[in-house]
Parts: C-alpha cells; sequence; structure tokens
C-alpha cells in the first residue's frame, strides 16, 4: 500500500467524520481536499466527488428523520426527479468551462455555504420561530 | 400544483449545482425548502435526505467520465472511509457541542471559497 493510497483512504474517514459530524454534504469537503491535498484537476475531483456520492450514504439518517415523521416523501421524491435532470444540466455546463474558472465558481460556492452553515448555528439552539406552512404540521 | 413545481424547481436548482460542483446538494436544497416552500428546519433536513437516497448525480457522473474527469480508484478507495467516517462524526457530535465546530468549519470554509475566488497564485 503506497503512500498515496493511504491518504486518500484518509481523506475519506476525515471527510465523513466532518460529514457525521456537522451534518453537511461530503462534497464540499471531499472536492478541496482532493484539489489541494491530492493535486487533481478541479473537473477530476468534481466527477470524482460524484461518484463517490452516488451510494445512498444519508439512509440510515433518512430512518431517523422518517422515525420522527419529519419527512415529506411526496416533496423529496418530486425534488429527487428534478434532481437527476438538473444534475445532468450541471454536467453539461462545467465540462467544458476552464479549469481556473471553474475553481473560481466553486470559490463562490463555498462561501455561500458558509453562510448557509453559518444561519444553521443560530437557527439549532432556539427553534425557530414557527413559519405559517401552507399545509399544517402533520 | 404551484408547491408541485416549486418541489420539483428545487430540485433542478440542487441538481444543476450538484452537477456543475461535484457536490451532493443538500447545502443549496436545504435553505430552499426552509426559506422559499416554508418548511421547519428539521422537516427540511430529513426531506432533503430523501431526495439525495436515489443516486441522483447519476447523469452528471456519465457528463463527467465521458469526458475523463472520473478517477474511479480514488473514489473507490474514498467511499469505505467516508461511510466509516460518517458513523465516528455521528458519535462525536453526541459528547461535543457541534454549534461551535459548525461556526469555526463555516469560518474555514468562506476563507477557502475567498481564496479560490480571488487567488491569483493558481497555475
Amino acid at each position: 500500500m503506497d503512500l498515496s493510497t493511504l491518504l486518500i483512504l484518509f481523506i475519506g474517514i476525515s471527510a465523513g467524520v466532518l460529514v457525521g459530524l456537522l451534518g453537511i454534504g461530503g462534497g464540499v469537503v471531499l472536492v478541496p481536499a482532493m484539489v489541494h491535498l491530492l493535486h487533481m484537476d478541479q473537473h477530476a475531483a468534481q466527477g470524482t466527488s460524484l461518484f463517490v456520492l452516488l451510494p445512498p450514504i444519508g439512509l440510515g439518517a433518512f430512518l431517523e428523520y422518517r422515525r420522527r415523521g419529519n419527512v415529506d416523501l411526496r416533496a423529496g421524491i418530486l425534488c429527487a426527479t428534478g434532481m437527476l435532470m438538473g444534475g445532468y444540466l450541471g454536467g453539461l455546463i462545467a465540462v467544458p468551462m476552464p479549469s481556473t474558472r471553474l475553481t473560481r465558481c466553486f470559490g463562490v460556492l463555498l462561501m455561500v455555504s458558509a453562510g448557509l452553515l453559518w444561519r444553521t448555528t443560530s437557527k439549532l439552539t432556539p427553534p425557530a420561530p414557527p413559519l405559517i406552512s401552507p399545509e399544517g404540521q402533520a | 400544483m404551484r408547491r408541485t413545481i416549486g418541489f420539483l424547481l428545487a430540485g433542478v436548482v440542487g441538481g444543476i449545482s450538484s452537477g456543475m460542483f461535484g457536490i451532493g446538494g443538500g447545502i443549496v436544497i436545504v435553505p430552499i425548502f426552509g426559506l422559499l416552500l416554508a418548511f421547519d428546519q428539521h422537516k427540511a433536513q430529513g426531506t432533503s435526505l430523501v431526495a439525495l437516497i436515489p443516486p441522483t448525480g447519476l447523469l452528471a457522473v456519465m457528463a463527467y467520465a465521458k469526458a475523463g474527469y472520473v478517477s474511479w480508484f480514488t473514489g473507490a478507495l474514498l467511499i469505505p472511509g467516508l461511510f466509516l467516517g460518517g458513523i465516528l462524526g455521528a458519535k462525536l457530535a453526541k459528547r461535543i457541542e457541534p454549534r461551535q465546530m459548525r461556526r469555526v468549519f463555516a469560518v474555514l470554509l468562506f476563507l477557502l471559497g475567498a481564496w479560490q475566488t480571488f487567488g491569483v497564485w493558481r497555475h
């Protein structure tokens, strides 16, 4: 087993710990790790990350939410249908883009994600003021 | 009907960011459900997990693979680590207060993003 194999395994475990600990998606961590630590090209890092995210990693978490009734199955399925198509579209946009520009766009995404992540920290302890939900809370 | 279209559109937007940036899409979908479709935070997260269970990135992976942008070997090595690490992280989260950690991580993420966006050091 050579050094880079060990490094890849280590990155996988570290990214996994962050996913479980912070409840964030793996891709936001995996892509920069592959670019900076494994010196992969931005495109290759993104394609590989998408491949890694194919298996249903969130299945266990989903079951936990479902047990507590925090799942809108119909909305989720509709959303998944849209994602399948949107994902292909996104791939078509990114693949012909020059790598440097794609890296910059990814940087913007990271900053937006950071903002969203920060938002969830202020929402965690005091329960969010109840929004008026058109469906009501079942 | 309007909400049905809203759910589909949320998926399309999440999918585009997923395909464009090689991420899962949850970080985009959760806020859309929460802010635009008036789901509470828990329900938004639970519902986004539904959308992330089927291999929705399949078409995107195929688009990258066709251009030779998938390192299958690296990916295959990352999967078991990510899986085991996820369990470890979930266990750790019960012992320590994850709120501060999220904040620290958010700051790191922001700095990394700024570096990638404005850095002139690249190549």
